[in-house]
């Protein structure tokens, strides 16, 4: 064969070290320096620094910097106030990824019909995703005021809306509906994408069958798209986890505590408290949160998944 | 050449060059000072460049900037900037949080360059204004700004409803607490708002002290150490608040914002400076300032005050000293004064103020601005401000609601800050 | 699924969509008509869904307190930068993982996804200090360095990964029969296919250029250096006090902009998020 006499008269020819394969290898390395150094950089040195920083008290007014061991770790596992932070993180993300799957599912659904005028809404309802973020923040507060927006369109209605930013669960729901409507867009494109590349004989073959519309949509819909509903599951939840201008412009973590999640602690604790060292400690529970979040899930998907093959 | 031409030569020739040198020197130590501020009001600005000018005429190698930050960050923002090696040669400093800078040992002193310049009079920075700003007699961060807090009324909406205006009322000798929330629970029975706390809006508690020390109540004891938020005149105090919003409905609930400048609100308890606010033309209504009313504990006063301090940390501390004692020199006063209300007693009087303060009348000037400032005690502040202040605020979200019990909440509120204290 | 529906089923779908509509196209309307309303007239009771007195000096006071056209142009260049660049960086890390075989590439990609897991609060004052020792505060380079190489990009390296994959590989096997060298495949064959995927990347790494908050508040302190998300906290009175409308007239004027490139180009906009390959 021509390519075997070539690489042999190749392999005669050149230095034997510059193989194909070896040329290919270092134009990977070379196509992915630009990226790898920069997560070096960006991301694994500033994370050893925080590290550093956990190990230490830090007060930045009296430029102290005093070694401490583990004792910032103990602190956290003493802190009376974490187990609460915890509990709001916990019960924000989990409001926030059922509520903006399924809203985006329900949406991709609906979109997924050929109606007229679709297009339109599937713009309308993807327009928040491109709203300055602090814009839209910013409209919502006004609206959630008890004497704003939300509460004088009800009170035409005659209802007596509740005020909103005020009260520990309002303000948590608040919280998560202002942060599903801005972004439920994204994954309501990916799931109509999924919906749009189940192959249609299934659907026509369901029918022939008499199988009800539910059905179809339990037996057939959903675990053709599973893939997306695992990935976007763990994109939505590690986007949850990291949820901080809607609640520092909304309710800086009010009322009481019950909407401080723990990146919103974190922040507090360290520029607000300018308790820096506590604040790396926070940083990472934070990171180790995420971390073994996304391996679990990411494990889990041969049980979810249902893959053709 | 003999040895005495060389000498003379070389004496000649170093007369020409040295001064060279020694310009050429100076002109190479520029200094680039920065300030950091909460005002981004274009007035002010122009007033602090024009200064800053003046002091490059005396040091031309000196440059001042003045780095507008977000107010309601401000502080987080500047020790962000501080923990990233970034701190800037000078910054404004809240009252709040004066005890935490000045005792950190991160200021500059500044006793001993304001006394060493020429023509600054430091006899005239009173010594009560000052008070904040020293540790162990050492004065660490100028009070630039001492503002009163007092209470400006709209006696428009007070006649509609046909209420007792303050005026009435301190004419009678009756401006106590109680008839003022009579009037103010009267407007806004009638259609408008009652008073409004400025800048409270159930998040900053500490500026309910102007309501507070009426009863004679503070958040802490003197040295700061116990709590007292449990005492008997806070308790008295939160209690009378408590039913002014929620049985009277003089002051508007959570979650409601009412500006008294649009014309929304009988009154408002806010810093003089304010007083730029008050709509004119179409918008306007009738007017009146008056000090803040008596309570059970008898007549008081409450200033907030703003410090410029120098962080002893930066390359050029010392120079930046030499700039605030020029800021803060007699003359420069007087022309801070059309928005700051200074620390020096020569300038607080009606003739000095009132040409910088043309919407207020002389009486008003003298009874409620420079009584004011004499008296006053300023807003509660401790070490670690930021963390008790968002304790706190915690702690108090469960006193506003109707059916709140306010023995129980203080209780609470001890319990939760008596470690931070 | 269904493609056929029955007129009563077709009302039922639209009556549904309208009303989820609401909450979407209502923050928005809210904020335009609001940014044009008297100040007083914002909080007004009832709630005026159409404003019935117009007050457009607030555009202009826009541009009067802050440097607003410069902080716009601010935005627009570094997002400009940042997309273009993390195109490029992360298209090619992307392909690298997805078809180059060499050492170590599953472990080094595994480093790279630690990029995804770390919020910009955690790493923002470590990332100071760096940014302090290369005397770059107070400039943009944080804001263009920190988004092309770190972590934001990662997501875009897995974009381009996920496409390539799924890519078939005979052109670029050809390719290499005839002795085409990688760079060379990469540029001429994989990229131009890789539109879809590279307009998806486009546009994720826009918006979030343009939408960057706290990391301009803590490197920039120099008010004509200042990007529109900050620029907005910035309106505020003398004392600090919000000037709502002024407010709103600079936040539609950051918003409106983009949904109107957005209503245009929604087409390929949503089909290029399609096609990212992300179905798994």
């Amino acid at each position: 064969m021509t390519v075997a006499a070539q690489t042999s008269s190749e392999k005669v020819r050149k230095r034997p070290f510059w193989t194909m394969e070896r040329r290919d290898s270092l134009a990977g390395y070379v196509f992915i320096a630009p990226q790898l150094i920069g997560i070096t950089i960006f991301v694994l040195i500033p994370l050893g620094l925080v590290f550093w920083y956990s190990l230490h008290e830090w007060n930045v007014l009296a430029q102290t910097f005093r070694f401490q061991g583990l004792d910032n770790y103990r602190a956290l596992l003493a802190d009376p106030g974490l187990p609460q932070v915890l509990g709001a993180t916990a019960l924000f993300s989990l409001g926030l990824v059922v509520l903006n799957m399924a809203l985006a599912l329900l949406l991709a659904v609906l979109l997924d019909q050929k109606l007229k005028a679709i297009a339109v809404y599937r713009t309308l309802f993807f327009s928040p995703v491109v709203v300055s973020l602090v814009a839209w923040t910013i409209v919502w507060s006004f609206l959630l005021q008890n004497n704003g927006g939300i509460n004088a369109v009800l009170a035409l209605f005659g209802i007596d809306g509740p005020n909103w930013l005020r009260g520990s669960t309002t303000a948590m729901i608040s919280v998560i509906v202002v942060q599903v409507f801005k972004n439920v867009g994204l994954n309501m494109i990916l799931f109509l994408a999924a919906l749009q590349g189940v192959p249609r004989e299934l659907y026509e073959a369901a029918r022939v069958d008499g199988t009800p519309a539910w059905a179809q949509f339990t037996r057939i819909t959903m675990p053709m798209i599973s893939p997306t509903i695992l990935l976007t599951s763990i994109i939505t939840i590690v986007g949850s986890l990291q949820v901080f201008a809607q609640i520092a412009v909304l309710t800086q973590g009010g009322p009481g505590m019950s909407t401080t999640v723990l990146v919103y602690y974190l922040y507090q604790q360290a520029f607000q408290f300018h308790k820096f060292g506590y604040g790396a400690t926070l940083s990472i529970l934070l990171f180790l949160i995420v971390a073994i979040l996304t391996f679990v899930q990411w494990q889990m998907r041969r049980r979810i998944v249902f893959y053709e093959n | 050449m003999t040895s005495k031409t060389i000498l003379k030569s070389a004496t000649a020739l170093s007369g020409l060059v040295l001064p060279f040198l020694a310009g050429a020197a100076l002109a190479q130590d520029q200094v680039d000072l920065r300030m950091t501020i909460w005002s981004a009001n274009e007035a002010h600005l122009a007033m602090f460049n024009e200064i800053a000018d003046g002091f490059t005429q005396t040091h031309p190698n000196v440059s001042v900037t003045f780095d507008s930050l977000p107010f309601d960050s401000y502080t987080t923002t500047l020790t962000t900037q501080i923990a990233g090696g970034n701190a800037p040669d000078l910054a404004w400093i809240l009252e709040t949080t004066a005890a935490d800078f000045v005792n950190s040992g991160a200021l500059a002193p500044l006793s001993e360059t304001f006394a060493d310049t020429e023509g600054y009079d430091i006899e005239d920075v009173s010594e009560q204004a000052t008070a904040l700003w020293r540790a162990d007699g050492e004065l660490y961060a100028y009070p630039f700004s001492t503002s009163p807090f007092a209470m400006f009324v709209n006696n428009d909406l007070i006649a509609e409803a046909g209420a007792q205006t303050p005026a009435e009322l301190i004419a009678a000798g009756n401006w106590n607490w109680e008839n003022a929330i009579e009037t103010a629970a009267a407007v806004a029975d009638n259609g408008a708002n009652g008073l409004i706390v400025r800048d409270f809006n159930y998040q900053i508690w500490q500026n309910l002290a102007s309501i507070w020390r009426g009863w004679g109540a503070s958040p802490w004891s003197a040295d700061g150490n116990t709590c007292a938020f449990t005492d008997t005149e806070m308790v008295g105090a939160m209690t009378f608040v408590h039913d002014a919003i929620f049985d009277k409905g003089a002051m508007p609930e959570p979650g409601e914002s009412v500006d008294f400048f649009a014309g929304d609100a009988a009154m408002t308890i806010t810093q003089i400076s304010r007083a730029s606010l008050l709509p004119q033309g179409d918008d306007a209504f009738a007017w009146d300032l008056v000090p803040l009313p008596a309570g059970p504990e008898g007549e008081y006063a409450v200033i907030g005050q703003a410090g410029i301090g120098v962080f002893s940390m930066a390359e050029n501390a010392e120079t930046a000293v030499q700039f605030l004692a020029y800021m803060s020199n007699p003359e420069n006063s007087a022309k801070l004064a059309q928005f700051f209300p200074p620390a020096r007693q020569s300038l607080l009087n009606a003739e000095t103020l009132g040409e910088t303060n043309p919407l207020l009348s002389p009486e008003q000037l003298e009874n409620v601005v420079i009584a004011g400032i004499s008296n006053g005690q300023v807003l509660p502040g401790h070490e670690g401000f930021a963390e008790i202040q968002q304790v706190v605020r915690a702690e108090l979200d469960a006193l506003w609601q109707a059916d709140a019990d306010v023995a129980g909440v203080m209780t609470s509120v001890c319990d939760r800050i008596a470690p931070l204290l | 699924m269904k493609t056929d529906l029955s007129p009563r089923m077709k009302v039922l779908v639209y009556g549904l969509m309208t009303v989820l509509l609401i909450p979407f196209v209502f923050p928005t309307w809210w904020m335009v008509t609001s940014s044009i309303k008297p100040i007083s007239d914002i909080f007004a009771f009832p709630p005026e869904i159409i404003p019935s007195r117009v007050d457009l000096s607030t555009y202009a006071r826009v541009f009067e307190l802050q440097p607003f056209a410069q902080q716009y142009w601010n935005s627009a260049y570094i997002a400009a930068l940042v997309t273009a660049g993390t195109m490029l960086f992360s298209s090619m890390a992307g392909y690298a993982f997805a078809r180059i075989r060499f050492p170590f590439a599953n472990t080094l990609f595994m480093v790279v996804l630690v990029g995804l897991l770390i919020p910009a609060e955690v790493t923002i004052v470590p990332l100071f200090q760096i940014f302090l020792g290369w005397d770059m505060i107070n400039t943009h380079w944080p804001l263009v360095l920190v988004p092309i190489f770190g972590a934001p990009s990662v997501f875009a390296t897995f974009v381009m990964r996920q496409f390539f994959i799924a890519l078939p590989k005979e052109l670029e096997e050809a390719a290499r029969v005839d002795g085409l060298g990688r760079f060379k495949i990469f540029w001429t064959i994989a990229l131009p296919l890789a539109r879809p995927a590279l307009g998806a990347v486009a546009i994720f790494t826009f918006l979030h250029s343009w939408n960057l908050y706290l990391e301009p508040i803590v490197f920039l302190s120099s008010p004509d250096l200042f990007t529109l998300p900050q620029a907005l906290t910035q309106f505020t009175d003398a004392y600090g006090g919000a000037m709502w409308n002024v407010q709103l007239a600079a936040a539609t004027m950051t918003a409106i902009p983009v949904l109107i490139v957005f209503i245009i180009a929604q087409r390929q906009f949503v089909e290029g998020l399609a096609h990212t390959g992300l179905k798994g």
